[in-house]
């Protein structure tokens, strides 16, 4: 039994340490398939998490997924019911796909979603939540048929996506401010106006401008983010890294 | 506006009820937030044995108020690493004059949405540098590991996750580094970034060291 985990032990470090000659992306994708196959994982996709405005397609940073499958995801926006996804917002731990809930009569879209997966091998699955610094929100999903989920493989497993996630980050050094375009620079002003505990009155005079000026860019800000109030609004903003503090 | 202290056994007479304020700070976040109950204290200050004369301070204090810090220890004294973490660090434990053990990090609740992270992650780097010290180790839970890597910090994993108090934790090692510095200082936006240490602090790897009590 040691002799087993001892295993997995040397296969994680002799991974991670070689990501660092990785030069590309590609290369990470086939160097992740060659070590995780040994887990039983066919599968795995590595990506960001959209925000509302933002579309799954480009948020995704590498991606080993059948065809079909990815084609159907982004064209049925599956990204928005995902359960797996919905998860991964609130929790910084692993888990194993069947951890993941939903109510299968009052969400049938992630019914559908889990079901429709099963058709392209993609049964079983084990997901690492990735939460960067000021909100960034990141997952590596990987399934397969038939894994090999224990106490034992699972720390090893934890620790390789960790590393792969970060050199797929490095090599294609997605943009600091995701989305940064959807929120003009006054709206994001006002905002970290906000955020400092300033009313529309305060920032006016900050600004230079009217309070009511300043309440007209918080109302669109407000339904550009899809929030109710202004508090939603600053809240949202500072997670999809729109303004920072 | 925040600013990171150095605090030694030299200075620590004028930090005195800001140290008191940072082990009642650590109770609150280790214990109560986090649950590590083994370090439960009745007089709610979390002190350990290595809070002694070899311990180094670097605290985020803002007009008086502690609102985060973090803690070196050298690492060829028994340290947490080696005396209770020892089995965590299967590919060996970096021991050295110039390598710390790295513990205690916390920033207090309302400020973990702002900089206050940034800034005592660039104080580390910035003070090992000056300081001659050349690598950190760890024991922290996982999420650490990718906040770590986005600021540009060089981690290396000392063996595999394991659980502790329901958390899977790593021992790294942490390559201090100029480049680290930049990247975290950049981030964050952090330009003419100092730390506030006082004249009668010498350099920390000239210190004779004192077997911990």
């Amino acid at each position: 039994m040691s002799g087993r985990s001892l295993d997995y032990a040397t296969e994680a470090f002799d991974f991670i340490d070689g990501l660092d000659h990785l030069a590309t992306p590609e290369d990470v994708v086939d160097a992740v398939a060659k070590s995780f196959t040994l887990f039983g994982f066919e599968n795995f996709i590595i990506t960001g998490l959209p925000n509302p405005k933002e579309r799954f397609e480009h948020v995704v940073l590498l991606k080993k997924w059948p065809k079909g499958w990815y084609d159907i995801y982004a064209k049925e926006d599956y990204v928005r019911s995902d359960p797996i996804i919905r998860l991964c917002r609130t929790t910084a731990q692993p888990f194993e796909w069947s951890e993941a809930p939903y109510n299968r009569d009052t969400e049938p879209k992630a019914a559908e979603i889990m079901d429709r997966a099963t058709d392209f091998r993609m049964k079983q699955g084990f997901c690492l939540p990735i939460h960067g610094i000021n909100g960034y929100e990141a997952c590596f999903s990987m399934s397969g048929i038939d894994l090999d989920l224990s106490p034992r493989t699972k720390p090893a497993l934890h620790l390789m996506a960790m590393y792969a996630f970060e050199r797929a980050r490095q090599l294609l050094k997605p943009r600091p401010y995701v989305g940064s375009g959807l929120l003009t620079p006054r709206e994001r002003e006002a905002l970290v106006w906000a955020a400092a505990g300033k009313s529309a009155a305060d920032t006016g005079e900050i600004l230079g401008i009217t309070e009511r000026t300043v309440t007209a860019h918080i109302v669109s800000a407000c339904q550009k983010l899809e929030a109710v109030n202004k508090t939603q609004a600053v809240a949202r903003a500072l997670q999809y890294k729109l303004i920072g503090l | 506006m925040t600013q990171i202290h150095v605090i030694t056994a030299e200075n620590q007479h004028s930090y005195k009820e800001s140290l008191e304020e940072y082990f009642r700070l650590r109770h609150n976040v280790f214990v109560d937030e986090r649950g590590w109950r083994n370090l439960h204290q009745p007089d709610g200050r979390e002190v350990d044995a290595y809070d002694n004369q070899n311990a180094v301070y670097l605290l985020a204090i803002d007009q008086d108020r502690v609102v985060g810090g973090q803690r070196l220890y050298p690492t060829l004294l028994p340290h947490m690493l080696s005396e209770v973490f020892g089995h965590m660090a299967q590919r060996g434990l970096p021991r050295a004059h110039t390598i710390y053990e790295w513990t205690r990090y916390f920033v207090v609740k309302e400020r973990r949405m702002g900089r206050t992270d940034c800034r005592l992650l660039a104080a580390i780097q910035q003070f090992c540098l000056e300081e001659g010290v050349t690598e950190l180790t760890a024991v922290v839970e996982m999420w650490w590991l990718p906040r770590w890597q986005q600021v540009g910090f060089q981690v290396r994993p000392l063996g595999l996750p394991t659980i502790i108090e329901g958390q899977p934790c790593i021992a790294a090692s942490i390559k201090i580094s100029q480049e680290s510095l930049d990247q975290v200082r950049g981030l964050a936006g952090l330009r003419n970034f100092s730390l506030v240490r006082h004249e009668d602090v010498s350099p920390i790897l000239d210190r004779v060291p004192h077997v911990a009590a």
